[in-house]
């Protein structure tokens, strides 16, 4: 039995990522080869559904990996999971790498793609499990506003892409996302 | 600001729909302040089970060696005991333009100039008198981590977009090259560790493409006289279109 099937099998992780991120900042190589080992291939596909380009995408990964490495020291396991550290660093990479090369990915073709768009988003939805808090308030909200959310968070789409989506003016589409975000915090909480 | 638009703010941020000044700003109240830590931590959980809906790709077989290479060099300073870090030595500043193409300046174009545009605008409104010059910081990284706005008279404002990992013992140092082929000229140490406003006579008003950098020195700043340390930040100035 592999170690993947292990954590599939007891639906645990079968690595302790928080004491792996301890020894990153000791100065173990291993420990983030372990981490890149564990989570290298979802953090490839985090960041292949934001860029939309393999290349990109495999930056943003490789760079986040190496911030890790250097703030492995920041994280305070006190404060919340290590994977969702991890995952933040690599958002925050994609985010950036999305926003400066706005102009040129913005006009390409596969960005252009709504309908490829929405399958993404629509098939994250789907995948999350049925008894998670987070899928049972999104289906709380309105189809339009639900994909909103989630193709700013999944797609990283800023609000001038969504509005561009929507064909709504940007300053309704900001006040039409933060009622679904305060009714999202009001279910979730 | 209110309790209700911090949290409002920080779902924006969580969803990568925040400027990012205002990103900086959060991060800076969360380093301070840990129930705006927690609440951060608890919005990025809420939404953390969409990454695990991401298809669940293979990596190219050589990345590891990718990452590898580029650990060298990126050891984090504060894991490194003072008495191990080489010994001091002049860093030779005429290699920095060189070194700032490969620091992916382009990469991060974006978001420096966003940054710039937010947060001088704020100091803009509030400070009757203009800037000169305005310099993001990068790090090796390529990560914004201060700002710097120099007046005609040299009167700068350093402000810090990141929590500096300075020992205790050393303290952070501004640089600028008023020369593009002079030596450094220290502006002042920021010696509470914060963001500060220096002031130094006997400068020539400031211009664009000018240097700026800030290092880690010993107490009471370089012994030298020149950059002796780490660079924890450096970039080039431009004037701002006003």
């Amino acid at each position: 039995m592999t170690e993947c099937d292990r954590r599939e099998d007891t639906g645990q992780p079968f690595m302790d990522h928080a004491a792996l991120l301890k020894s990153c900042a000791g100065g173990d190589r291993l420990a983030l080869q372990k981490l890149m080992d564990a989570e290298g291939g979802r953090m490839l596909g985090v960041a292949r559904r934001m860029l939309r380009r393999d290349d990109l995408a495999q930056d943003a990964v490789q760079e986040a990996l190496v911030l890790v490495w250097r703030k492995a020291h920041q994280f305070d396991a006190q404060r919340g999971s290590a994977k969702g550290w991890i995952y933040t660093i690599l958002r925050n990479r994609c985010l950036t790498l999305l926003r400066s090369e706005d102009r040129e990915v913005a006009t390409s073709p596969e960005r252009l793609s709504a309908s490829e768009d929405a399958q993404v988003i629509d098939t994250a939805f789907d995948r999350l499990a049925d008894t998670t808090d987070l899928r049972r308030c999104l289906e709380g909200l309105d189809v339009q506003t639900r994909r909103a959310i989630l193709s700013s968070y999944v797609l990283g789409h800023s609000h001038g892409e969504i509005a561009g989506r929507m064909e709504a003016p940007l300053g309704s589409v900001k006040s039409w996302v933060r009622r679904g975000l305060l009714k999202l915090r009001e279910c979730l909480s | 600001m209110t309790d209700r638009s911090l949290d409002m703010l920080i779902d924006e941020i969580v969803l990568g729909l925040a400027e990012p000044a205002d990103v900086a700003r959060v991060e800076a109240m969360a380093a301070d302040d840990p129930d705006i830590a927690a609440r951060l931590d608890r919005a990025r959980a809420r939404f953390a089970p969409l990454d695990d809906t991401a298809d669940e790709l293979e990596l190219p077989e050589d990345f590891w060696a990718r990452v590898e290479r580029d650990l060298d060099g990126a050891d984090s300073l504060a894991d490194t005991p003072a008495e191990a870090r080489a010994p001091a030595e002049v860093i030779d500043l005429s290699g920095v333009r060189r070194a700032m193409t490969r620091w992916r300046g382009a990469a991060i174009g974006g978001l420096a100039a966003a940054l710039l545009l937010a947060v001088s605008l704020g100091w803009t409104l509030m400070n009757p008198a203009q800037p000169a010059v305005i310099a993001v910081l990068l790090n090796e990284q390529g990560e914004a981590v201060a700002l710097v706005e120099s007046r005609p008279d040299n009167t700068t404002r350093v402000t810090l977009l990141e929590q500096a990992d300075v020992p205790p013992d050393r303290v952070m140092q501004v640089w600028t090259k008023p020369e593009d082929d002079g030596p450094p000229v220290s502006l002042g140490l920021l010696a509470r560790g914060l963001s500060d406003t220096l002031t130094i006579e006997g400068l020539p008003a400031p211009h664009a493409q000018q240097l700026y950098e800030i290092t880690v020195e010993p107490e009471g700043g370089s012994p030298t006289n020149l950059p002796t340390g780490p660079i924890l930040g450096k970039g080039l100035a431009k004037a701002p279109v006003i």
